[in-house]
């Protein structure tokens, strides 16, 4: 089975070319294509999920290109992480797939929609196979561009638009470190393939100095994809994409590539302390400024939007404490429940007639009940309450912070727990409880919708038990001829007071917005200002725009007066002095040598001040 | 004494076949009349330059020499090749473009971009500073002339004019320098010349400098990099779409083998001198053409902004050339997917321009709607030319990062790689109008309907669409074959 693993990108491929051709014709069927190619690879990655159990690590490359007298290849294969990530994405993918029938069923570009969602499951996938760094960065490039087509789908609105090309360019500036980061390893070790490199980082290749920037760039490609601080600004944004898109792409799949990357790449950071602490304090800060900015916010997808920011985050930060395992369990659990919740709030938003301002919202528990219970899971498990999957993934990232990253990390990492239950409940107790505040009575979505509902509850519920204090059967898995250091436990007392953060956040929140007893302005009345810098997101947007996208524009333009300007001004001088010698020619004769000699001595004095500046040849 | 008999004419077989057949073209165009639509001519023109591309390819393929006038390497042969398959594609973009204008002279306009050809060919195989300048200047005057095709338009003249009186200017100053390094070396061969440079240097370093210098400023016009780039913007929007293709990509391609025959051998001895200067051109050309590109709303005049800065990358490899193989092979490759991608965008440029007659972006809108073929290629050959992964313009430019890093060029790299990232913010303009924006509605309120293209057209977009995408995927096929040669012939 596991030489079959190439298979499962190949069938959503497939159906993008299929849908591509023919899609026209196939109309709102074109989603049963898309969801059988998805079944397929689904059941696939469930077969090779259970081989790999207990099974060996398979490759297959062939050489693709040379450079000089080093051959990069290609193929693919199948190890302990990524058959993991294999199951979590071509699960969620496959949820997605079947939700979005009913939810996009009225628009007439269906079959565009599934030809893009096609597109990014087959690069998704992709990537996650690739064994060298060449081919995921290829991948990586190719979710991107899918990104960009679905959060843009709804393009005649212009933030939709804007959004699109946000994401998109944002994004790139992460890729441009990557890339050179990509460059400067495979200078250093002869290899992109990730063994290769890892032996050859063992045996010395690469100075410390060397490895650390080459480990920083490779991060900040992780820092632009998995939209953490300061690139973090384009995912908000990208919500204006519909909400599966959001599901699968901007909470369960893309986003975590970038937290994936520096699980791959993880022996690179592990030989540099400087990259690791880099890791971790972007990851803390990711974290904790998302989260505050959740606390505010009033729209229902870009409050988990944040969220997802801030758990991203708090995986890097396990990851750059050490906590290889509990980064890359959060992963995995996270998929589940953020897919859940963003799903969630699609079948929300659908019965709603597209409103997404949580302050409009209200008493949907009962005339949405599937939507309502489900809603709920995904809610208790990102608070961490126990036993669902965010509290036991959760857990040991708070004792990997602890034992890897000293005390300031663990605070950070200890108050955005409390504000995610916080923000979680708070946004649970507008849009479900209290008065419906609508003209259109809600009532709950079809069976296309909720089913996909019930089974990310499910996992939502579950998959936090593949990795117990009393049965680490992740941990084991994922670390198994892997030299990753060793991992950290949670204890009990740690356990105690993840559940207690989880519980403030929730008793606050309905203290708040449930019960009442504390009023809803009880803080922002105390200090405004913190709150006008929360609900504008610290300025960031416009800080960038004025420091770094205005005058990159203006510069653009004054660069291309200029070069207007000079021409124009060489030919006219030529023009008048041919004019003005016409008139004198009789007198002198000194034709048009005026124009060249002007030309050739402006020239020729810039040509002596370069060769002077920069050599200095006179000396 | 090597006497012009002993000579083997046949090295220059391709070309004297292509000189034949052009001269036939002009003829056949005299005995037609002087107006009227000859489209057999541009069949006839596309035939010729194929015929000689196999020529090149089979006669004579182990090379040789006349004397150091006439070299006949790997690399002269291969960018024949690469030469005269683009010159055929712009022709077949020329065929439609001229039946839309019909104030063109159709015969004298393949006859002579052929001669034009002929030049270009000259130009990139010959290691003698004479018989270069000649190729240089039958390129340069064919496209002086060219710019200015449609006499009629005021744009086009003046792109002429100022084609005319700048190009004049660069060639003066390559004349000058090569004047000094005749002076010093007392001799035109680039072979002899590199043999004594180092010993000449040691003499009269800035004199020698100097000689360089100057012919950089006016080698830097002609593939025009900054800061000598500015007559390109004026100069391509104002010529006719077809011309403008050709000198993007002939023109340019050809200049920069002569660039590179006169770097490497005649200035090989003193790399470490130049390689810097030429990085700073580079760096400064693709920070420039870039940036300026961002403020563009006329399409030609963002592929002149477009091609500014494919030229600072195609320099970074000649920069970083601790190889000339690999440096040779880098560029030779990089050429091959510019001239797909540029040429592919043209096609597609000429007629959405034409058929439009409006050469704004904006004239893109809608696209996708109205032919979804021609709107998927583009966005291929602009993803390609912003150097997106799963293309050609990706690989070429990821060997470029490789050799610029082991060349210990790394700020060249990233300067590169930053400037890419800007690129796409332009190249994404146009993709957006042509798939996020609905169809211009015209004067009378109709939606601009669908778009057929003519099989010409249809054609280019289709094998550049197709070579993008394969060299995206199995760029071994053309880099393995690359790599096999040595590109020049040294003898010192």
């Amino acid at each position: 089975m596991l030489q079959n693993a190439w298979l499962i990108p190949v069938f959503p491929l497939i159906a993008f070319i299929i849908l591509l051709l023919f899609g026209r014709f196939l109309k709102d069927k074109s989603s049963y294509v898309g969801i059988a190619a998805l079944a397929l690879s689904f059941i696939f990655s469930l077969l090779v999920l259970m081989e790999r159990i207990g099974g060996e690590t398979y490759g297959f490359t062939v050489n693709w290109l040379t450079t000089g007298d080093r051959t990069i290849s290609a193929g693919y294969e199948v190890t302990a992480l990524n058959v993991m990530m294999l199951f979590v994405v071509a699960a969620v993918s496959l949820l997605v797939h079947i939700f979005s029938r009913e939810y996009m069923h009225e628009d007439n570009r269906i079959h565009v929609f599934y030809s893009y969602l096609a597109l990014f499951s087959f690069s998704m996938l992709g990537l996650v196979l690739s064994p060298n760094l060449l081919q995921l960065f290829i991948f990586w490039e190719l979710v991107g561009l899918s990104s960009f087509l679905l959060v843009g789908f709804w393009y005649f609105k212009p933030e939709a638009a804007a959004a699109a090309k946000k994401a998109f360019l944002v994004t790139r500036i992460g890729d441009v470190g990557l890339l050179i980061g990509l460059i400067l390893l495979f200078n250093a070790t002869g290899s992109l393939e990730y063994s290769a490199v890892f032996s050859a980082i063992e045996a010395g290749a690469a100075t410390n100095t060397m490895l650390t920037v080459i480990a920083v760039l490779i991060f900040l490609g992780a820092v632009g994809k998995s939209a953490q601080f300061p690139l973090h600004v384009w995912l908000p944004d990208a919500m204006e994409g519909p909400t599966p898109v959001s599901a699968l792409i901007h909470a369960a799949t893309m986003v975590a590539a970038g937290v994936y990357l520096v699980g791959v790449m993880y022996p690179v950071f592990l030989a540099s302390s400087t990259a690791m602490l880099i890791v971790a304090w972007v990851g803390a800060i990711t974290a904790f400024i998302a989260a505050t900015i959740a606390l505010v916010n009033t729209d229902i997808k870009r409050i988990l939007a944040y969220s997802t920011i801030s758990q991203l985050g708090f995986m890097m930060l396990a990851l750059g404490t050490g906590g290889y395992v509990a980064g890359l369990f959060h992963l995995m659990t996270h998929a589940f429940f953020k897919a859940l919740l963003f799903l969630g709030a699609g079948s929300v938003i659908f019965a709603l007639h597209h409103r997404q301002d949580i302050r409009n919202m209200g008493g949907l528990w009962n005339r949405m009940k599937i939507t309502s219970v489900t809603f709920l899971i995904g809610t208790l498990a990102i608070a961490g309450a126990p036993p669902l999957a965010g509290f036991w993934s959760k857990e040991v990232i708070l004792a990997a912070v602890l034992e890897g990253g000293g005390i300031v990390l663990f605070l950070i990492a200890a108050v955005t727990a409390f504000m995610t239950a916080f923000y979680m409940f708070r946004l649970f107790f507008r849009v479900f409880t209290g008065e419906f505040k609508g003209e259109h009575e809600p009532v709950e979505n079809k069976k296309f919708m909720t089913v996909p509902l019930v089974a990310l509850a499910v996992f939502a519920v579950v998959a936090g038990f593949v990795n117990t204090p009393f049965a680490a059967g992740l941990e084991g898995f994922l670390t198994e001829g892997l030299n990753v250091g060793e991992q950290a436990h949670g204890t009990i007392w740690l356990a105690g007071l993840s559940v207690l953060l989880a519980a403030g956040g929730f008793g606050l929140a309905w203290a708040m917005y449930y019960k009442g007893t504390v009023a809803q302005d009880f803080f922002t009345s105390k200090a405004p200002g913190v709150h006008k810098l929360l609900l504008n997101k610290y300025y960031l947007d416009e800080i960038y725009q004025a420091a770094f996208a205005r005058p990159t524009v203006a510069a653009g333009k004054f660069l291309a007066e200029v070069d207007r300007r000079v021409i124009d001004g060489i030919v006219l001088v030529a023009a008048r002095s041919v004019e003005r010698s016409g008139q004198v020619i009789r007198k002198q004769h000194n034709g048009q040598l005026q124009t060249y000699g002007l030309v050739t001595i402006i020239g020729g004095l810039a040509v002596i001040a370069l060769a002077f500046v920069l050599r200095g040849y006179f000396g | 004494m090597l006497s012009a008999f002993d000579a083997n004419w046949s090295l220059m077989t391709p070309e004297i076949v292509l000189a034949v057949l052009a001269m036939i073209i002009f003829t056949i165009d005299f005995m037609t009349g002087i107006h009227g639509k000859k489209p057999f001519l541009g069949r006839l023109s596309i035939i010729a330059l194929l015929v000689t591309a196999v020529l090149v390819i089979f006669v004579n393929p182990q090379g040789g020499t006349i004397g150091h006038i006439f070299i006949l390497d790997p690399f002269s042969m291969i960018f024949k090749v690469i030469l005269l398959v683009a010159v055929a594609i712009v022709i077949a973009i020329s065929m439609y473009y001229v039946e839309k204008n019909e104030d063109i002279y159709q015969g004298e306009y393949y006859s002579i971009m052929l001669f034009a050809t002929l030049g270009a060919m000259l130009m990139v195989s010959s290691a003698d500073l004479i018989t270069l300048f000649i190729g240089l200047e039958i390129v340069s005057i064919s496209s002086y002339v060219l710019a200015g095709f449609k006499k009629h338009r005021k744009k086009s003249t003046e792109a002429a004019i100022k084609y005319v009186i700048l190009g004049g200017a660069a060639s003066a100053f390559i004349l000058y320098g090569m004047s000094f390094l005749y002076g010093l070396t007392g001799t035109t061969s680039l072979y002899e010349i590199g043999a004594a440079i180092p010993g000449v240097y040691e003499q009269y370093p800035f004199m020698i400098m100097l000689s360089l210098l100057f012919m950089v400023v006016g080698f830097g016009f002609k593939i025009s990099v900054a800061p000598f780039h500015m007559w390109a913007p004026d100069v391509y929007e104002g010529s006719p779409t077809s011309v403008t293709s050709f000198l993007t990509v002939v023109s340019k391609l050809a200049a920069f083998a002569l660039v590179m025959r006169v770097l490497f051998i005649g200035f090989g001895g003193i790399i470490e001198e130049w390689a810097f200067i030429i990085a700073v051109i580079a760096a400064l050309t693709m920070i420039l053409g870039n940036l300026i590109a961002l403020a563009q709303k006329n399409v030609k005049r963002l592929m002149a902004y477009s091609g500014i800065a494919q030229a600072g990358y195609l320099l970074v490899p000649i920069a970083a050339a601790f190889n000339i193989n690999v440096s040779a092979s880098t560029i030779a490759f990089y050429g091959v997917a510019y001239v797909l991608m540029v040429l592919g965008a043209f096609a597609v440029i000429t007629f959405v321009t034409e058929e439009s007659g409006n050469e704004d972006i904006a004239s893109f809108s809608g696209l996708y709607k109205r032919s979804p073929y021609l709107a998927l290629a583009m966005g291929v050959f602009l993803v390609s030319l912003a150097g997106l992964p799963a293309t050609a313009g990706f690989i070429g430019k990821f060997y470029i990062f490789v050799g610029a890093v082991s060349g210990d060029m790394l700020w060249l790299a990233i300067i590169m790689i930053a400037m890419s990232i800007v690129s796409f913010y332009y190249y994404f303009g146009i993709i957006r109008q042509m798939f996020m924006r609905e169809p211009k509605t015209s004067l009378d309120g109709q939606p601009a309907g669908t778009l057929k293209a003519p099989a010409g057209i249809s054609t280019v977009v289709g094998v550049s669409l197709a070579g993008t995408i394969i060299l995206g995927f199995f760029p071994g096929i053309l880099i393995n074959f690359f790599n096999s040669f040595n590109w020049m012939f040294m003898f010192f």
